[in-house]
């Protein structure tokens, strides 16, 4: 066991360790929010731009 | 619980079958019954007991430390602001969309020779469904698979958005101006223009292309189609004098016999629908048809046959022949100038290879079509030599058959005509070529020959909406609409149907024939602003009396027989015919090329969900491996995946090999339209084929003196019916007539069922579904309709291999009998719905519950991918999302999306809901007519779209609904009821009418 705790240090180091980074910087992020900053969520500029979507020219529909 | 195990249990030998492990019980087969997913499905980091990562290496403190910070992130993530997106009003709706409110649009789709009346569903106008026109006397709502699927090519990723010249994009007025000027520039030089096209079924479009023939005559036109069967052609050419298309008119048939035709694989919803009700019989005394089935390669309509006779496609000329002769002994008149005399007396010697009863056979086949005279329709495969097309149009002229409708067709050009066309090109005869929805660098024979003759004329054109291989050699590359944005007109047998757009073009495309009217004014000729317009007009000339172009558009049809004179069947041609049959003989092994049923002839080969689509007789996807009897294979020492190595005429191809139960012995088969070397979903799945096709139009797809070796190696097929094991119960049930007749009781062995659960109580409605295994074909439109109502994902071929896939409806293959001629049914299979359902009480979340309508529902949002459901259920229809197969999807592929189905994520277990949005938009539209849902009203995706009416679904409150009523019937049947799981999906056992044992029934 106490071999195996060893050889895991580094994993162990990264868990410590990013968890306050994270922390940290959320925190900072919530007190000095940058005001032009994209939402979270938006979507990617290529995406729903380049097709348009038309109902067709002439066309009778059958019902709805 | 007292249950009592079925008669065939699992510890006898099946009596049904599905692979050839399982027909063996190798250890392999016994292995894979006892574990629930296939190797690999579970990946190795998760521990398979608890669906959990390893425990060794973490220790305890590692655990808090991350807990700890993860807590923090969390709380400190949960307190940010989220979906900060705008919300816009339509507030430039078009008039004809409603948001939440679907339209539908009748319209058609043209495959071949074979039109398709459609009607599209679009939502906030985007076409999402398409299903067959409910108003068209022939399709009557129905539709193939692959015309179901062509919508997901509208939102194909690859399709081109703007004109191209040299590589780079131009706009439309220089991509005409170079069209115009090189079609101007070879009439002045009195030099040919070569067009091909694909086959011709619209007058509006021949109309158009007459006028560009009278402005430009060096025009030259082929209409050319590499699945469609030169040999067809030139049988008709050699019995009609012209060329024709044969129709079957199933609903008058009694007796059908097929030589190698595979008429129930999907394509014709007309011959599908006959043949479904001819089948889906409530007692012994209706009248059934019989199937006689006489072909090489195992086809979807010899696992439907009555009785079915494995012979080698060089055999059947000689016995179709023999046929004839036999029938005139019976005093049925040879028409005029028919001469037999090399066809020799009595039964052919082919027969008696075949079949152990051959006198048996012979003598109740020629009896069969004997007394059923007019009623009785001989069909043939295209991909059959000519003679035997030969000889099937002289069986159904001595028979005078109604049962077949011998219509006058546009030529096509046989491979002949390419061949000369590639030498003209060589020579330098053509000015300029235009190819149009055509792919003749890939499908012609030799290939190469053909990219350098190409190359040697001067200008090169392409109309088409994806790079293919043709495109690569043009200069100008036209992208062209889809047919869901274009015009257009089809004459069918029972009605002129015309084609509307559903949306409006999504990118800088054309019609083709748009570009072609644009011709015809540049080279002085006189046409109308658009195609629309051209249609416009001449139906507005030709509609009769009280009907307008509008109302025409509205049902997608005028109906009326299409006029003209049947064509006369010459007698004098088939002595020839006769003659090369007898001298035709099988030398080495005979491969029969035929078109694939996802890719047809490789249009459809960037289609994921056809591709996906499991092939009905081999359940291979995303592949054409070589299929060859097990008798072949045993010879050879080649076993299921091997590659082997298959050559012809110095052509040699190195493919995957399946053995194939049912397969005659020395036949190969081979599906054309895979080997793409472009598109996205096509590139390099499968082996090309054409390089094996024939340049002899009499046999272009069979072939003589094939090789066969094993080539080292093998191939993990991605196969599923070897998934799912039922370890031999009685899942699926055949009845011969006599037993019908005599014992329709004689398969039920329903076990005594008690149970300490309250009975449930459904106070509305219950839904249910019956399934008719005598009217199912196997043919898998259910597959496609589901797959696209419900959005199921496609996961691709190493997925599909590993037991993956997410189809919500299955066929099961069931084999019977002998390994050489097994019989065959098929079953639908999705979730049962139980009342009792085991899935739901092992939920440790209670996303999967019981409605009070009886539907087995999922919380998606609550699923936590568990599995456990999917262990529990019996009939192993639950499917785990163990990728995130939807979001990365961007448009134009998410726009094929239908709204009313959640897209499911990563982690999350799926299954049929009975298309429960279908229902609820039903009891919606009551509601607000303030009346009861009628019967038949509510139709699932997979209802809707089985061309064979093999599936019907209803509400089981109503005592008088047809699902109630077919619930009792004698053939009624439930999977596993012994489980006391109370399935809310009952099955009709299969019927086969053999003529020789159990065919008692009159025909």
């Amino acid at each position: 066991m106490a071999d195996t705790n060893r050889t895991q240090m580094a994993n162990r180091a990264t868990a410590l360790l990013a968890g306050p980074f994270l922390l940290g910087r959320r925190a900072l992020s919530a007190l000095f929010p940058p005001e032009d900053e994209a939402p979270p969520e938006q979507p990617r500029k290529d995406l729903g731009r380049g097709i348009t979507v038309t109902p067709p020219e002439h066309a009778i529909k059958r019902r709805g | 619980m007292k249950t009592r195990l079925p008669e065939h249990g699992p510890l006898e030998t099946p009596r049904f079958w599905r692979t050839l492990d399982e027909r063996l019980e190798t250890p392999e087969a016994q292995r894979a019954a006892q574990d629930e997913f296939l190797p690999g499905a579970v990946p190795t980091i998760y521990d398979d007991v608890h669906g959990l990562p390893p425990q060794d290496g973490f220790s305890r403190r590692d655990f808090f430390g991350l807990v700890g910070a993860a807590a923090a992130v969390a709380a400190t993530v949960a307190c940010d602001r989220k979906g900060q997106g705008k919300v816009v009003p339509y507030t430039r709706r078009p008039v004809e969309v409603v948001p939440g409110v679907a339209n539908y649009y009748a319209s058609a789709y043209q495959e071949g020779r074979r039109v398709y009346p459609v009607l599209v569903k679009t939502r906030e106008g985007r076409p999402i469904l398409v299903s067959g026109n409910d108003e068209h006397p022939g399709v009557k709502g129905k539709t193939s698979p692959r015309a179901m699927a062509d919508v997901l090519r509208l939102y194909d990723p690859d399709r081109l958005r703007a004109p191209k010249s040299g590589g780079r994009i131009i706009g439309w007025p220089e991509a005409e101006a170079q069209l115009h000027g090189a079609l101007k520039g070879a009439r002045e030089a009195g030099k040919p223009v070569l067009l091909i096209t694909g086959a011709q079924a619209s007058p509006s479009q021949k109309a158009l292309l007459s006028g560009l023939k009278a402005v430009l005559p060096t025009l030259e036109h082929l209409a050319y189609e590499p699945a469609s069967g030169d040999a067809a052609e030139e049988a008709a050419r050699a019995c009609f004098g012209q060329a024709v298309e044969v129709q079957p008119r199933l609903t008058k048939a009694k007796v059908i016999l097929s030589l190698g035709a595979d008429f129930l694989n999907g394509e014709d919803p007309e011959a599908l629908a006959a043949w479904g009700a001819k089948r889906r019989l409530k007692d012994a005394q209706e009248t059934i048809n019989r199937l006689w089935v006489i072909e090489g390669p195992l086809t979807l309509t010899g696992t439907n046959a009555d009785v079915r006779v494995p012979v080698a496609p060089s055999r059947l000329g000689p016995v179709a022949f023999a046929l004839a002769k036999g029938l005139a002994g019976l005093g049925v008149p040879l028409p005029a100038g028919t001469d037999l005399s090399a066809i020799p007396a009595g039964m052919p010697p082919e027969l008696k290879e075949a079949t152990k009863d051959a006198g048996k056979v012979w003598s109740s086949l020629l009896k069969d079509l004997h007394h059923a005279g007019r009623n009785a329709v001989v069909l043939c495969g295209p991909q059959m030599p000519a003679e035997v097309h030969q000889a099937a149009h002289l069986l159904n002229a001595m028979l005078a058959s109604e049962a077949v409708a011998v219509l006058a067709a546009e030529p096509l050009a046989t491979v002949k005509e390419l061949e000369a066309a590639a030498k003209g090109m060589a020579e330098g005869r053509y000015a300029a070529v235009v190819f149009w929805g055509v792919n003749p660098a890939y499908t012609y024979p030799r290939a190469a020959a053909w990219k350098e003759a190409v190359a040697k004329v001067a200008f090169r054109a392409w109309i088409g909406q994806v790079e293919d291989e043709t495109s690569a050699q043009c200069q100008l590359l036209l992208p062209e609409n889809h047919w869901l944005e274009s015009w257009g007109d089809f004459t069918t047998a029972s009605a002129a149907v015309l084609q509307q757009p559903t949306i409006g073009t999504l990118y800088d495309t054309r019609q083709g024939e748009d570009l072609f009217l644009g011709a015809i004014k540049a080279l002085g000729g006189q046409a109308p602003a658009s195609y629309h317009a051209f249609i416009q007009g001449r139906w507005q000339t030709s509609l009769p009396s009280g009907t307008s172009f509008e109302q025409a558009l509205h049902d997608g049809l005028v109906k009326g027989e299409a006029k003209g004179v049947a064509p006369a069947f010459r007698g004098a041609s088939v002595s020839a015919a006769a003659k090369a049959a007898m001298q035709s003989k099988a030398q080495g092994l005979e491969l029969v090329l035929f078109p694939g049923f996802a890719t047809f002839d490789g249009r459809h080969a960037n289609n994921s969900w056809l591709q996906e689509t499991p092939d009905p007789i081999t359940k291979m996807t995303w592949d054409n491996p070589l299929s060859l009897s097990v008798q072949d294979a045993t010879a050879l020492g080649i076993q299921e995946g091997d590659f082997v190595s298959l050559t012809l005429e110095g052509t040699t191809l190195r493919l995957p090999a399946i053995l194939q139960p049912g397969q005659t012995k020395g036949v190969l088969a081979l599906a054309l339209g895979y080997g793409r070397s472009t598109g996205g979903v096509a590139r390099n799945v499968g082996t090309n084929a054409f390089p094996l096709m024939g340049l002899d139009p009499a046999r272009a797809n069979h072939r003589m003196a094939a090789s066969l070796a094993k080539a080292g190696g093998k191939k993990e097929l991605s196969r599923t019916q070897s998934h799912h094991r039922m370890e031999g119960r009685d899942l699926v049930r055949s009845l011969t007539m006599e037993e019908f007749a005599h014992d329709p009781q004689g398969h039920h062995h329903a076990p005594e069922l008690v149970t300490l659960y309250e009975e449930q109580t459904f106070p509305d409605h219950k839904w249910g579904m019956v399934i008719d295994l005598a009217a199912c074909v196997g043919c898998s439109a259910c597959v496609v309709a589901c797959q696209s109502e419900n959005n199921v994902p496609v996961v691709g071929p190493e997925q599909v291999a590993r037991g993956r896939e997410m189809h919500w409806i299955r066929i099961d293959r069931y084999y019977e009998g002998d390994l050489e001629n097994p019989k065959v049914v098929h079953q639908p299979m999705l979730c049962q719905h139980c009342d009792n359902a085991p899935c739901e009480n092992v939920c440790p979340v209670n996303a999967t519950n019981h409605s009070n309508e009886g539907l087995n529902q999922m919380a998606y949002n609550r699923c936590v991918g568990t599995r456990y459901c999917a262990n529990n259920c019996p009939y192993k229809v639950r499917r785990f999302n163990f990728l995130e197969y939807t979001s990365y999807k961007t448009e134009p592929e998410t726009l094929a999306y239908n709204p009313e189905v959640t897209v499911r994520p990563r982690g999350v277990m799926e299954k049929c809901s009975f298309c429960v949005q279908r229902i609820n938009d039903v009891k919606i539209r009551a509601k607000g007519d303030g009346r009861a849902i009628l019967d038949g009203e509510v139709t699932t995706a997979c209802m809707a779209g089985c061309p064979a009416d093999a599936i019907v679904f209803g509400d089981l409150k109503d005592p008088k609904s047809k699902v109630s009523q077919l619930r009792s019937a004698s053939r009624a049947y439930r999977v596993l009821e012994e489980l006391g799981v109370k399935p809310a999906i009952t099955y009709l056992a299969d019927l086969k009418n053999p003529a020789v044992e159990g065919g008692t029934h009159a025909v």
